[in-house]
């Protein structure tokens, strides 16, 4: 007897059960699904962080200063401590190709022309190559020292009418200072471009430090003091304050608005000469270096209960990436058991199957039925009711995988190898779980069998 | 076990010999449910086995029909020692030679008449077409041309028995064994089954039924009376197909 002919056999002996054997289904359905959907989502998830490392970002190393105890991503639990002039100084490393702060700005809201929106994040200040030209979709980077914005498209466009190059947009400051900026540029994306920001869309103004972030931070009293500083009166003067008081002395305020050599950068990002790793790795080691000699104004703070984290973007991420994997290994570990279940319900029904049809297989075999055509007969009803399950396993899954990838807006991937995968174990669960119940159904004797009542 | 030359000396005439044949059941005391039976069935005859329950006849059927071996002796089916056969040769044989009509009809209840029918062809790896063309052709021949898309429940006792007996003929067998094959019919019914058994005959099958009712018996060649698993003696009837006058008065105790 063939294959086709074993199958649809099985096939009518299914059906003459539908709802059993959409029962005994279902553990092999969600166990399929499950890992089916975690890992469209993990794939999809990746795709969209990889792929907004552009190879420029590559060659970017991201700093901040924060206790070593702290747990989580970029920026957690990280404070002040590197100044402007810190970053004069390792810009000026060999190393180091470029060195700039990164400040997100409190702000409140934004004007163009009569036309105000609330934005309470997304203004951010840093360095002109932050925003790199290759990102661009229009105008240019802005320069540093000068009264100039990039948007992005979000930004650009949440004003009736759209905001271009060559316009003029109003910042509110917390606190209710207003600053102005010309608009240079906008970029082609309204996801972050580093890690600082996250990776969501939202609408996002880039700002240059100096003046934006230097005159909010003298504003705050950032200027002079490091951590805790933001909050506590200039009469407190701790130890810290005072060497860089004794640097600059009366007209500091004035000064710090003028270069910013004294604001101090919650984050910094250094860039290496290029993406090569021996040339990152050197950069960041000159950097730290810096930092923690006494030259720096930073080493003042740096010691046990605060250290300089220097990560580039791929680092960052893979930290992510450790924690999906882990959580994918999670579901494939419960999914594994949900199909052992699934496995032994199929075996199970088998096994009744075989009891109940004891006289069928009488009948089959006194009629010159071989022993190995009712093992394939059986075992092929395993293998559809396996195959059955997975398939409607990975459909569901797919389903699952794709809502939530447009649900949280990633780029959809479809790990079809592991369609494959899942279709494989559902004929492997399937011959498994049937392997024991068609031998028995094999071995049956047929006398035996036609006297079973 | 064989004696030498049994096999040269079936070909030809013999279609099955059974030889000093036992078959013991151990169940704390041993049940002999044959024991010691020598039989010659030649082929293109028609026998009747009659005997009262439990004297070894359904045990007797399944050993000339290779569905089980002897504790003891030799049955020789076709020219080949049952026991001296694998499972896989037995099961062969059985399903090349030896077409089966049972009592209870054993039909697959889940199966069409036509697919029952054309159930021992899809062993023997015969194509999907011409197995339907063939099942179809003996519906027709025992009456049940407009039955053939209906499941065994949707049939009436002897339309269930008629597709029995067309499954039974459908790889054409040499050797056609019925066990008590009209038990649960009518007598018009029975008339027609036991009519399609006289033309197997006459189309040169071998014949063995098993039977309680004399009238049935009578219509074989010859009737082989079994008595607590021997053979009691063996009437023969001379022509088959015509019921003689009954010698013992209808129906055998039971
Ligand atoms: N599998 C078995 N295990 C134990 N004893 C058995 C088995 N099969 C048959 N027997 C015994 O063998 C004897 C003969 O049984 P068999 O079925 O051949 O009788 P029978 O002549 O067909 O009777 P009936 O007319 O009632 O069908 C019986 O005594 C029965 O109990
Ligand atoms: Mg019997």
């Amino acid at each position: 007897m063939n294959l086709l002919e074993s199958l649809r056999l099985s096939w009518r002996s299914i059906r003459g059960h539908k709802l059993r054997s959409a029962l005994t289904t279902l553990g092999i359905v969600i166990g399929i699904a499950a890992v089916i959907a975690f890992v469209t989502l993990g794939a999809s998830l990746q795709a969209g962080i990889v792929g907004d490392i552009s190879p420029d970002d590559q060659r970017n190393i991201y700093g901040w200063a924060a206790d070593p105890d702290t747990e989580g991503g970029p920026l957690a639990g990280a404070q002040p401590v590197v100044s402007g002039d810190d970053l004069e100084s390792i810009e000026g490393l060999e190393a180091v190709d470029a060195a700039y702060g990164y400040a997100p700005i409190q702000s409140q809201a934004v004007s163009s022309g009569d036309e105000q929106v609330a934005q309470g994040d997304g203004v951010i200040a840093t360095g002109p190559s932050y925003v790199r030209e290759d990102t661009l979709r229009e105008g240019r980077q802005f320069e540093p020292g000068e009264r100039e914005a990039v948007l992005n498209p979000a930004a650009a466009g949440q004003f009736e009418e759209n905001v271009s190059v060559g316009d003029e947009i109003t910042i509110t400051i917390l606190g209710g200072q207003q600053a102005t900026a010309e608009v240079v540029g906008i970029t082609d994306s309204n996801e972050g471009l580093s890690p600082f920001e996250g990776f969501e869309a939202s609408p996002r103004i880039y700002v240059p430090t100096d003046p934006y972030y230097v005159e909010q931070a003298g504003a705050a009293g950032l200027g002079d003091e490091g951590p805790g500083g933001t909050g506590g009166s200039e009469d407190v003067g701790d130890g810290a304050g005072e060497d860089a008081a004794e640097a600059d002395d009366a007209d500091q305020a004035a000064q710090a608005q003028a270069d910013g050599g004294d604001a101090r950068f919650i984050a910094v990002v250094v860039e290496a000469p290029s993406a090569d790793e021996d040339d990152v790795d050197a950069a960041r080691e000159a950097a730290v270096d810096y930092l923690e000699s006494d030259d720096s104004d930073a080493s003042e703070f740096l010691g046990e209960e605060l250290a300089m984290t220097f990560q580039t973007s791929a680092e960052l991420l893979q930290q992510l990436e450790d924690v999906l994997d882990l959580l994918q290994n999670f579901i494939v570990g419960i999914a594994a058991i949900s199909l052992l279940v699934g496995s032994i319900g199929i075996a199970n029904i088998m096994l009744v199957s075989v009891t109940e049809r004891t006289r069928e297989i009488g009948i089959m075999k006194a009629v010159g039925a071989q022993n190995r055509d009712v093992l394939g007969l059986f075992l092929a009803e395993a293998v559809i009711l396996g195959v059955v399950g997975a398939v409607l396993g990975t459909a569901l899954g797919l389903a699952a995988g794709y809502l939530g990838a447009w649900y949280i807006d990633l780029p959809l991937v479809y790990p079809l190898e592991y369609v494959a995968l899942a279709i494989a174990v559902g004929v492997l669960v399937g011959i498994l779980s049937g392997l024991y119940p068609a031998w028995r159904a094999a071995r049956t004797d047929p006398i035996d069998a036609l006297r079973y009542e | 076990m064989t004696r030498p030359g049994a096999e040269t000396e079936v070909n030809g005439a013999t279609a099955v010999s059974l030889e000093d044949v036992r078959k013991t059941y151990q169940l704390g005391e041993p049940v002999h449910a044959l024991d010691g039976v020598d039989l010659e069935i030649p082929r293109g005859s028609y026998t009747a086995i009659m005997g009262p329950s439990g004297s070894g006849k359904s045990t007797l059927m399944n050993l000339v029909g290779c569905l089980d071996t002897p504790t003891e002796g030799a049955v020789v089916v076709d020219g080949s020692n049952v026991a001296t056969l694998s499972d896989r040769e037995r099961t062969t044989l059985r399903g090349s030679t030896v077409g089966f009509v049972f009592q209870t009809f054993n039909l697959m209840p889940r199966l069409t008449a036509l697919e029952n029918v054309a159930l021992p062809q899809l062993f023997q790896g015969v194509g999907r077409d011409e197995r339907r063309e063939r099942a179809r052709d003996l519906l027709e021949r025992v009456g049940l041309g407009d039955r053939i898309d209906h499941v065994p429940n949707e049939l009436s006792g002897g339309q269930r028995q008629r597709v029995a007996l067309a499954r039974a003929l459908v790889n054409d067998p040499a050797l056609v064994l019925a066990d008590e094959p009209t038990g649960n019919l009518d007598t018009g019914t029975e008339a027609e089954v036991l009519d399609l058994f006289g033309e197997f005959h006459d189309a040169g099958t071998t014949l063995v039924v098993v039977t309680h009712e004399r009238h049935v018996a009578e219509r074989a060649e010859r009737i082989i009376h079994l008595l607590d698993g021997k053979i009691e003696r063996i009437e023969e009837l001379g022509s088959a197909g015509e019921p003689d006058e009954p010698a013992d008065g209808g129906r055998e105790e039971r």
